[in-house]
Formats: C-alpha cells, structure tokens, sequence
C-alpha cells in the first residue's frame, strides 16, 4: 500500500519534469525559429563570454537534430527504395559507397554560394547549407545500417506479410522499420557524434573575402583559436562535453534501452542495456494512463473499410508497379542529364588548372597518403594491445564502454589546438604534428573495432591456449592478433576515410592568429577554399576521391577478403 | 474418415499442374529442382508430401499457394488459374515465423489479414484460437519469453485464426526437440480429426514416414534431383492412430519400401573391375552427398553386426533421419563395398576389406573403387589434360553442372573433393579453389 502510494508520487514528480522538458523544448523551437528569420549577416559578433555559450550550444544541438531528421528520412527513403527494387540496388549501393568516402568538406563553399543565393536576405541559407554539412557527415552509416538490416530479414517474415496481403505501410511498419530498429538506433547515436567533427568548419570559415559565420559553439571554438583565447576553448570544450553526455543520458541510452524489444533472438547471458531516464518514464503515472487507454482503444477497434477483393488486388498491383517503373525511368532519365550537365561543367573548370598544378597535386596526394599511414600506424599501435586487453575481460570492457563512447563523440577538431600547442612546444615540425591530429579523430573507430573483436574470441580457444601452454607473445601472436584481424580490417577501413577527410583540417590551422601549414591535400583544398580558387578546389576534391575509391577496391577489398576467408571464426 | 469420397466433379483446392522449377546458383548455373510435378490438394483431406532433404517439397508448397512462380507449368485454385497469393491458404513454417516485436495476440492477429470484422469479433477470435492451442493467458507475452514448442502452438494460431481452407504446414515440428515436437503432433493430430476450426485441408511437408503416416490421408513421395512425384498412397491405417498397431507399423513398413525403392533400387549391381590398370567407368552419375567417414562408420557397424543388416535397424542405431542412411547405403554401394538386396545391407568381399585395412592401405583400396565412377573418369580426363596445372574449382563445378543439370553442382564438388582426397587422388587448396591430380609421394610410412 505505502510502496504503491510512493509511486504514485514519484511518478508524478515525472509528469512535472516531463512536462517542463516538454515546454522547455517548445520554447526553444519558437526562440530559433525567430532566430533563422534574422536578416542575413555574413560575420556575427560571436561573444567569447562563458554566458553566451548556453544559446550557442543550443543553436548548435537545434542543427544537429536537424541535420539528423534528415538523415533519418533519407535513410528511410532511399533504403527502402534501394532494398524494394533489385536493379535500383545495383546502382544505390556504390552510389552509397562512394558518398561516404567523398570529402564532403570539399562541397561546402559550392553549397554555401548556393545557399545563400537562393535566400539573399535571411539567414536560412547559411543555416541550410551547415544543416546539410551536418547531415553529410550523419547519414552514411545510417543508411548502410538500414540497407543492412533490410537485406538481413528472414525470407519467411516477408512470406507472412505476403500470406496475409499486409499493405505496404504495414509491411514498413512491422517488417521492416522493425527489423533495423536496433541498427538504427546504434547507429543514430555514433552519427550523432560524427556530425559534430567538422562543426567548427561548418559554422565558421572563410571564403575568398567572405568570412560566414554562424552563431554555435563551433563558431565560439573557431574564435577563441583564432583569438588565441584559451580560457574560451576550454569553455567551449566543457559545453562540448557537458551536450555529449546529455545527449547520451538523455536520449541515446533511453534510446538504445527502449530498441531491446525489437532483439530478434533470445540473446541471454549479455547484460540488456539499460537506462535510468527510461526507467524514470517508464514510470510515469501519465504515459502508463496513456498507454493503457490506446491498449483499450485498440482492442475494441472500429470495422475497417472494406478490403478490394482479391482480383482487383491483383490490378492494383501490376498498376502501382507500372507506375513505379514509370517513376524510376523519370528519375533515371533525370539523374542521367543532372549527371551529364555536371560532367560537362566538372570539365569545363578542370580545364581551368594548369598543367604544373596537377603535378602538385598528385605530390600532394602523396604527402596525406604518408600521413594517413602514419595515423593508422598510431591508431593501431595502442588500440591493438589495450583493444584486446581491455576487451577480453567482460567486466572491464562493459565499465569502459560507455566512457569510451561519450570520449570518441567529442569532436577531435575542437582538441586540434590544445594538441599542437603541446607538441609545438616538443619541437616537433608542423608536417608531423598533422599526422597525430589526423590519427586523433581516426583511433576511435579501430578502438571500437578491436574491442568488438577481443570480446568475440571464442572461450574454448583461450582454454585451448592455456592447455598447450602458450604464452605470452605467442599467445598475441597465433590467437589474439589473428583473431581480431577482421574486426581490425573493418575499423582501419573506416578509420581511414575519417583520416582522409581530417586532413582537411588537420593540415592547416590556424594558431594565434598565425596560420600554420604543412604540404598535403588537405591543405591544398583548404587554400583553395580560402582563396576561392574554384577550379583547383574541384581538382582537390575529386583527386581525393579518385584515390578513396581506389584505395577501396585495391587495398582494403584485398584485406577484406583475407580477413573472410583466412582469419574468419565464423567457418 | 479417411475414406472420405472426395467428389471428382470439384475441382481441387490447390493444384500444380506439370510444374518445373529452376533455379539459377550464385555462379550463373541452372538447376532444376522440380521436374515435370503434378500435384494437387483436395477438399477435406490431409495429403503428406514426404521426402528427403533438397528434393523441392517447400519449394512445391511455396509455388502452390503463389509464393513463387513455376519455371514452367500452371498452378490452380478451385479449377481457376492463381493468381497472386491464393485467397484461402495460411502457413505454419518451420522456424515459426515470428515477429518477435509482436506480442502474442498481435503475432496472432497478422493472420485476420486486416479483414473487416464486426467490434470485438477479432477480439474474440483471437482468444479462441489462443485457447485451441493452449496457449490461454500468454496474449501478452512476447514470443522471445516462449519456448520453441510454444512459438510454434503461436504458429499454428495465427494460421488458424482466419479459418482457412488449406493450412499449409513446412516442417512444422523439425525445429522442436523431440518430446516436444511429439506433443505438439498429437495436439495437432486431434486439431485435424475434429475439424473444429474451420479448417478444410491440409499440405503437410516432411521427411519423417511415421509423421507422414500418423497425420496424412493420402502420402505423396518425391524423389530428389529433381523433385519428381514418385509415389501416391492412400493411408488406409484407420482412426485413432496409435505407433504401435499392426496396421500402423504395416503402412510405415509399406512407405520404407517405396522410399528404398525409389532411392535404393535393386538393379544387378556392376561387376566389379578386377583387371590391373583398366578403368571400367559407368556413365557419370551423382554422388549422395556422404562423406566418406560416414561410408566407413556405415562399414564398421555391419562388420560388427556379423556383415548383414536390415535398413532400418541401421536406421534406429543413427541418429540419422531415414533418407540420410538411405544415402550413406547408396554410396556405399556405389562404391561396392555393400550390396543392398530388398532392405538388407550387405557387406561385400571389399568392404570386409576395407574395415580390416590400416589407415595406411586404405586410400589405396578406396582409390581402385572411386576410379570406377563415371564422375571421377570425368574429372581425371580433364586434369589429365595438362597435369601441371590445377584446375579452378569453378571450371570443375561448370563440368558438373553441364553434365548433370538436376544435381547441386557446389555440393556435388564437395563430395568429390572429399571422396578423392580420402583416395589421394586430388590436392585441393580451398583458399586459391585450385584442384590438381594427387602430388604427394608414396610417404605412406606403413604401406
């Protein structure tokens, strides 16, 4: 009795607090969307005071969650598209493929003039186009994610939703929605986090004599390095910090505990993730009252209309799928003339760089080649050991997970300056220290990878080691290494494109008011981008690209494939 | 009740007409897996389709109620061709087909189809069903909280709820252990006789005779590569059926007949090649899909039961399902180390050789037996060709393929390769798929 009562009240404690939350976020959706009304004003005072970065994080979480709407409805769209029509796969996926390893920094002068030209007198433009920055660093993995959970369904579910004529919004709805929850909501929250890697680019830069500036803590950050201002950064990086671990506690691991119902299999043994601002909800007197009422509702459901009968079902469909070829071959046909305008204009200013510059690209090219080496050689270097380490003790593993989680989301650029400070003052040359910047983003991805990896090995193998007494290096050497090679494979893949993109702001900094710069391609671009030099940021660009995709298939598909048939556990 | 006179003048629920099915494999190559099929399913009847695993029994289902289309063929409902997925038709499959983020009831609702129905009828049903199937106070479970015998009575439920006109089942009680699965078989045994749920007939799909006999009115056998209808049998074991009645154990003892006959058949077996150095080899024919350990296990049993056997006592010693020792026999045969006269097994004068053999001597022995087959001269020929250089295992599974268009060319490969190493006629190196003719010298330390 005093056990219920006691619930009661706390439970209405959260209606209080869900409500304010609720109210709090109506108001800041009104407050910003006065905000983007404001007449455009390409470089806004950005307030270095401590009291102004609370309006700005604010502004920088509102397009974040923005940029991530938009993600999730692409991945929505395009996934179901690409999964529904056999031939629009074929097509779809490399096209995936290839946006992911694109620089997409590379774009934002082109979309920034386009934005802002289409509106000249407010600020949506520039808000747009960061918007849509953010999103090209959210969506990829998201929509592999989805792609990959579609394809995974079993071929019975689809069966049943045929047998019983489910409609298409039910077969989304159930099928498959359902199926990609877990993947989607998992990979929501690492793309959350990589959105923010290039937030104080996207906020903040320079184009030609045009200097646009949002306010954000992006901005706030790329100020205070320029000022030098190092109280600001570490504000900045607290307010960073304190919008990770919000967004963590407050929606992801909600998120993440809530996805465990849509788990296919009856995977015991592993700890269910669990959060306590769920559990807070799920006690919450007014969303059971809710609940309970939808439950009642539904039970005595109103007589739906009445169903076709099953011939012109039949009708219907052959219609709906001449419709959609129709709508595919219009887009198609589109896609095509889009694609062949922009070749004729991609040639046209490629034609614009000189000979002599394209020598100096390919050398380029070859200087963030080494760099990129060098960051996986680092990354690898301490994520292998501690990797396995930390991964093959269950306890530790599960304790440093979460920690390891909000530290990878801090966006790697926003320590640039802190990082070449340090190793300025060591002596070391700017071309090195470029390296290590680049390796700062990448490590996490081979880091999650390993661990992933470690904690796989089988139990019999290690007792296996322990009989034959295998020892210490052999032990690395015959079992963990090998073992958690394709898991390795996987993280420096990924690792690797965050490189590559990083050089871009890895490679020129500028620090105290001085610009520190190395040779490289991501350099390159960026002085492209600063001088407007629109033809040889193209060159920059589509270099790098060019390079990432064969990469792909040379290196990486190789060492893939070894990684499958050699070192696989799974055969 | 199972003689009831089903009239001639209706036309069948669900029926397939000289259907073919063909397959295309990941490299491109056909393979057919239903051959020429006439089938069909009649108003209140429950017909068994039995037979081994890969003969196409689900692939027929499937094609029977428009889940797939034939290659080749028509499919019918009520004398009319289907079109789409047929109206009256529900599913049980093997691995239960769940959505695991349904509850109960909702898992079970998915099979109303969305049919409009008066308030609370659904409702209604819904627990009935439930009811039927014992699964009364679990509506709000999830299926991950159930046990396997208890997602499959969901299962059957949700087939049941719409009242169908044919229920379909694939391998209903495969995926159960094997109490369970006995349970469930009698719970749905008396589902069937009562007729209760509205139910007319049923298409049961299965690899086990007693099921087949227990459940089926009628018992139709495929035989595999390709799936053809070998045989028909009205299932005259009279109501209630019991395991161990005479006529029961009668018609079960019928149906091992046919399916040996169908898969073992008494042909004059070839007369051995004894001549040094000559290659008698027979047309190129599949191998069963045996390994060679099995032949030998197979050898080892019959050597210690005095060297005869009767089928099915070999059957009752595995753990095999029946058409899986009918296969292990056949290649023994093939490979002449067993005769199989009716449902006997007999051990020949090589096969007593072969189990008295040193680990040493036995490719040897094994070697003069696989070099009678028509599939290794094939092989051999073509690796002959240019002995230097091995041969991709693409190229070899083309061969198969080109040669015998009904078989699992991959699968067949995989025979081969582990019937000609155990012979040490072939190297095989997986990773580079390269085959070539046997390298290693005489280093047999005993031999």
């Amino acid at each position: 009795m005093s056990r219920s009562g006691k619930g009661r009240v706390s439970g209405l404690a959260v209606d209080v607090a869900l409500f304010v939350v609720l109210g709090a976020l109506v108001a800041s959706v009104v407050g910003l969307a006065q905000r983007w009304e404001a007449p455009i004003r390409q470089a806004v005072e950005i307030d270095l005071s401590p009291s102004a970065l609370p309006l700005y994080t604010l502004l920088s979480l509102s397009r974040g969650f923005a940029a991530y709407l938009l993600s999730l409805a692409f991945t929505l769209v395009y996934g179901t598209i690409a999964a529904h029509g056999k031939r629009a796969e074929k097509v779809m996926l490399p096209l995936l493929d290839i946006g992911q390893g694109i620089p997409v920094l590379g774009f934002l002068p082109g979309l920034v003039l386009g934005m802002v030209a289409l509106f000249p007198r407010t600020n949506v433009g520039l808000e747009l186009a960061c918007i849509i920055m953010i999103f090209t660093g959210q969506v990829w993995n998201m929509t592999f994610s989805y792609i990959g959970s579609l394809r995974s369904i079993p071929e019975e579910l689809h069966e049943v939703a045929r047998i019983h004529r489910f409609s298409f919004w039910k077969r989304f709805r159930i099928v498959e929605v359902s199926s990609s929850v877990i993947g989607l909501v998992w990979n929501s929250m690492m793309s959350m986090a990589g959105g923010w890697f290039f937030l104080t680019v996207n906020e903040a830069f320079t184009l030609g004599d045009r200097d646009f500036r949002l306010p954000g803590i992006g901005s706030y950050m790329a100020v205070a390095i320029e000022k030098g201002d190092s109280r600001a950064m570490a504000w900045a990086i607290f307010a960073m910090i304190v919008m990770i671990v919000a967004c963590d506690q407050l929606l992801w691991r909600p998120l993440v505990a809530w996805s465990q119902r849509f788990r296919n299999a009856d995977v015991e043994g592993e700890a269910a993730p669990e959060s306590w601002v769920l559990n807070l909800v799920r006690r919450s007197a007014f969303l059971r009252r809710l609940r309970l009422r939808r439950r009642r509702r539904h039970g005595a459901a109103a007589p739906s209309p009445v169903s076709p009968p099953a011939l012109a079902e039949t009708g219907a469909d052959t219609r709906s799928a001449r419709v959609r070829t129709g709508i595919l071959v219009a887009f198609g046909l589109a896609a095509l003339a889009g694609a062949l305008l922009g070749a004729w204009k991609l040639v046209g200013l490629l034609a614009r760089v000189p000979s002599g510059e394209w020598v100096v690209l390919v050398s380029a090219l070859g200087a963030t080649f080494l760099r990129t080496l060098a960051a996986l050689a680092l990354a690898t270097a301490w994520t292998l050991p501690i990797g396995i380490l930390v991964g093959r003790s269950a306890v530790w593993s599960r304790r440093l997970q979460p920690v390891v989680q909000i530290v990878a989301s801090f966006p790697a650029p926003m320590l640039f300056p802190i990082v070449t400070g340090v190793l300025l003052a060591l002596r070391v040359p700017f071309g090195a220290i470029a390296a290590v910047l680049m390796f700062l983003g990448a490590q996490w991805y081979v880091l999650f990878n390993v661990l992933a990896g470690a904690s796989a090995i089988p139990h019999d193998l290690d007792e296996a080691a322990d009989v034959y007494a295998m020892k210490g290096t052999a032990r690395w050497r015959k079992l963990f290494v090998p073992a958690v090679f394709p898991f390795l494979v996987t993280g420096l893949v990924t690792a690797a494109g965050g490189a590559w993109n990083a050089s871009i702001v890895a490679e020129t900094l500028t620090w105290r008011g001085r610009t520190l710069e190395t040779f490289g391609l991501g350099s390159l671009i960026t002085k492209a981008t600063r001088d407007a030099n629109f033809p040889l940021l193209t060159a920059g660009v589509l270099t790098m690209s060019l390079a990432l995709v064969l990469l792909n298939r040379l290196v990486w598909r190789r060492l893939y494939r070894l990684a499958e048939t050699k070192y696989s556990l799974n055969r | 009740m199972s003689a009831r006179e089903s009239p001639a003048l209706v036309s069948p629920i669900a029926a397939a007409r000289g259907v073919d099915k063909v397959y295309a494999d990941e490299a491109g190559r056909n393979r057919v897996i239903l051959k020429h099929v006439d089938f069909e399913v009649r108003e209140n009847e429950v017909v068994a389709v039995l037979g081994p695993s890969g003969c196409g029994k689900s692939t027929l289902l499937r094609i029977l109620i428009g889940l797939i289309p034939p290659s080749a063929g028509t499919v019918e409902q009520h004398g009319k061709p289907l079109e789409g997925i047929h109206p009256g038709a529900a599913v049980v499959f093997q691995n239960f087909a769940l959505f695991p983020w349904l509850s109960v009831s909702d898992n079970v609702r998915v099979g109303l189809n969305d049919r409009p129905l008066p308030a609370g009828d659904a409702e209604a049903r819904v627990k009935a069903v439930l009811a039927a199937v014992g699964l009364s106070g679990h509506e709000r479970d999830y299926p991950k909280e159930l046990s396997g015998g208890m997602k499959q009575r969901v299962g059957i439920a949700r087939a049941l709820v719409g009242r169908p006109e044919l229920l379909c089942m694939d391998e209903p009680f495969s995926a159960l252990d094997v109490l369970t699965a006995e349970l469930l078989r009698t719970e749905v045994y008396r589902l069937f006789t009562e007729r209760t749920s509205g139910l007319s007939s049923v298409l049961l799909i299965t690899h086990l005779i007693e099921e087949a006999v227990f459940l089926g009115d009628r018992i139709v056998v495929l035989g595999a590569n390709p799936g053809t209808v070998r045989r028909e049998i009205v299932n005259t074991v009279p109501h209630p059926r019991e395991y161990r009645s005479p006529a029961f154990l009668q018609m079960v003892e019928l149906i091992h007949d046919v399916v040996t006959g169908v898969h073992l058949p008494d042909s004059p077996s070839a007369p051995a090649a004894t001549v040094p150095g000559r290659r008698l080899a027979g047309p190129v024919s599949p191998l069963p899909a045996v390994r060679i350990g099995e032949i030998l296990g197979l050898l080892e049993i019959l050597a210690d039961q005095g060297g005869t056997m009767n089928l099915f006592d070999i059957d009752a010693l595995t753990d095999y399902d029946f058409g899986r020792t009918i296969a292990v026999a056949k290649a023994a045969e093939m490979l002449d180390f067993v005769d199989t006269p009716k449902n006997d097994v007999v051990l020949t004068e090589s096969g007593r050789r072969m189990v008295k053999a040193s680990t040493a001597e036995r490719p040897a022995l094994l070697r003069t037996e696989v070099l009678k087959l028509g599939v290794f001269c094939l092989v051999i020929r073509e690796l002959a060709k240019d002995p230097d250089v091995p041969l991709a295992g693409d190229a070899v599974r083309d061969l198969l393929a080109e040669h015998l268009p009904t078989v699992d060319a991959s699968e067949l490969f995989g025979t081969l390769i582990n019937w000609g190493r155990a012979g040490q006629l072939f190297d095989f190196e997986s990773a580079s798929d390269a085959l070539a003719l046997y390298s290693g010298r005489e280093e047999e330390a005993g031999g």
